[in-house]
């Protein structure tokens, strides 16, 4: 990524998804601009990765569009180049080995092969890089994952639940990396259900609630708005109470947030 | 769509992911271990009993088709692998790190098919050729031995290869189509071994069931002697059996595609 002013808008118009007649994602609007990170909260159901998996194309929205620099993904070409995506850390054979993830990926985008070393390098993951991905850790597979999403240096990243399973020493990494990411001018959007840590990464929050938006602003007003001397934590509760508790009557109906196609 | 290309990338892509999965190597070594062990087995039975055997038995012989008698099995390990190329980037969540690198399915899909296909059509064609040969040389010691020029040899190997690399690729469709690696191995069995006694219920009004069964098309592709005797009806011509074989190829690989061109 060289030039800094220029990483694309990830762009939600209107964004629909109905599974039946439950809207998961209900008419839901927001921009993540660059050169910052933006967390993206919200509780359980709430939407959050039926969002990311829409901006992805893996689902089809019900209505409106998920753009990325004015163009739905589905229509990027080599889109490894624009975008790098964390999903859940499982999106990985297990009996190939972590070298041989990167190469097949890398090379789906016309990557060159250096790609692959530079970026297990990068990641940590050197010394395992000829092991099977079975035998990882949960955090060994979540830099297996932020390493795919690293390997066409994009300009966009997006991250669900980066920080899942990592050490305090992945945690310290994952946040320096993001926020240095932002730095360079690059889009960002992570989510997160740990605020402590979003309170300590994020420089903007959108938070949703049953699939709409709930808030949409820097942290520090965002903070601000619960009143004096209040965290986070008890902003984000404040904000997300109503919502959790719709969320609790009709939880029965809803397909769950992760619907992973492995089942 | 108005272009519809595939990029030599995502080709490229394929088939690091085909090379770097334990499966393939195992299904390949099953694959040649089982055909040509198979096939071995049956013309030295043949060559160490011909003095004793019937006359009957004698014109049962067929040079081509007894040393490609072990494909069974080998068509059985191709096909799981047809079926695990696809049921386990379903099954492990990889398809999503797939559709994200390369986000068109049509394209994912073809590709995918087409180096499976290519990878199989070489391996099954090389199987063919060795259980052939080395039939050949068993053969011999008694003379029975026929040379590949001699009419429809050449011919019945390279549909024997064929029949095989389709079998695979049924595999492929049935794994795209339903993406559970147990349930489409099931399925795909069901197709090759058990249409041929539940075709044979239908003898009473039509051979039809019979000449679509793909075990009864492998007969009449994979052999150069007549069918003889109450079985020899159920064996389609082989014109009709070559177009058994287009018929699954389409049928198959298209019901994968009508599944892996929807959700992932």
């Amino acid at each position: 990524m060289n030039n800094q002013s220029q990483a694309p808008v990830v762009e939600i118009r209107g964004l629909t998804k109905r599974f039946g007649r439950t809207a998961v994602v209900n008419d839901l609007s927001f921009r993540v601009e660059p050169g910052r990170v933006t967390g993206f909260l919200g509780p359980n159901g709430a939407g959050k990765s039926t969002t990311m998996r829409m901006i992805l194309g893996l689902d089809t929205p019900t209505a409106g569009r998920a753009l990325i620099g004015g163009r739905p993904y589905r229509a990027l070409d080599k889109p490894l180049h624009t975008v790098g995506a964390l999903l859940e850390a499982d999106a990985v054979h297990p009996g190939r080995r972590a070298r041989d993830h990167l190469a097949w990926l890398a090379a789906s985008n016309a990557l060159p092969a250096g790609r692959v070393g530079e970026t297990l390098e990068r990641t940590g993951l050197s010394s395992v890089a000829g092991k099977r991905a079975g035998g990882f850790s949960l955090g060994m597979r979540q830099r297996l994952g932020i390493a795919a999403a690293l390997l066409g240096d994009p300009p966009v990243l997006l991250f669900d639940e980066p920080v899942n399973g990592l050490d305090p020493q992945g945690v310290l990494w994952i946040r320096t990396l993001m926020k240095s990411m932002a730095a360079e001018g690059r889009t960002v959007l992570v989510s997160s259900h740990l605020m402590s840590e979003m309170a300590l990464t994020a420089d903007h929050v959108i938070v949703i609630g049953r699939g709409q938006l709930l808030a949409d602003t820097g942290m520090r007003q965002f903070i601000e708005s619960a009143g004096p001397g209040a965290s986070l934590e008890e902003a984000y509760m404040r904000l997300t109470a109503q919502a959790v508790d719709y969320r609790a009557d009709v939880a029965a109906a809803i397909p769950t947030e992760t619907r992973g196609p492995g089942r | 769509m108005t272009r519809f290309a595939i990029p030599l990338a995502v080709l490229r892509s394929e088939w690091i992911k085909l090379r770097t999965a334990r499966a393939t190597y195992i299904a390949l070594i099953a694959a040649f271990v089982f055909g040509l062990g198979a096939g071995l087995l049956d013309v030295l039975s043949v060559t160490d009993h011909w003095a004793t055997m019937s006359a009957a038995d004698r014109a049962g012989f067929d040079p081509v088709g007894d040393p490609l008698s072990g494909f069974q099995l080998s068509e059985l390990a191709l096909g799981a692998l047809g079926v695990l190329a696809v049921s386990t980037e379903y099954a492990t969540g990889m398809i999503r790190s797939t559709l994200i690198a390369t986000p068109r399915r049509a394209v994912v899909y073809t590709a995918k098919a087409l180096v499976l296909g290519l990878f199989a059509l070489l391996a099954s064609e090389l199987c063919a050729f060795a259980a052939f040969f080395l039939g050949q040389l068993v053969l011999r010691r008694q003379h029975l031995d026929v040379s590949v020029t001699t009419p429809h040899v050449l011919r019945a190997i390279t549909f024997a290869g064929l029949y095989m690399a389709v079998v695979t690729m049924v595999g492929f469709g049935l794994g795209a189509l339903i993406r559970h690696t147990a349930g489409a191995i099931a399925a795909m069995f069901a197709l090759v071994f058990l249409i041929y006694p539940a075709a044979r219920a239908f003898e009473g009004s039509s051979y039809l069931p019979d000449h679509l069964a793909l075990a009864n098309a492998a007969s009449a592709l994979a052999s150069i002697a007549s069918p003889t005797g109450p079985h020899a009806q159920r064996i389609p011509s082989f014109a009709f059996a070559s177009f058994d074989l287009v018929l699954y190829l389409v049928v198959f690989l298209g019901l994968g595609a009508a599944r892996a061109l929807r959700d992932a």
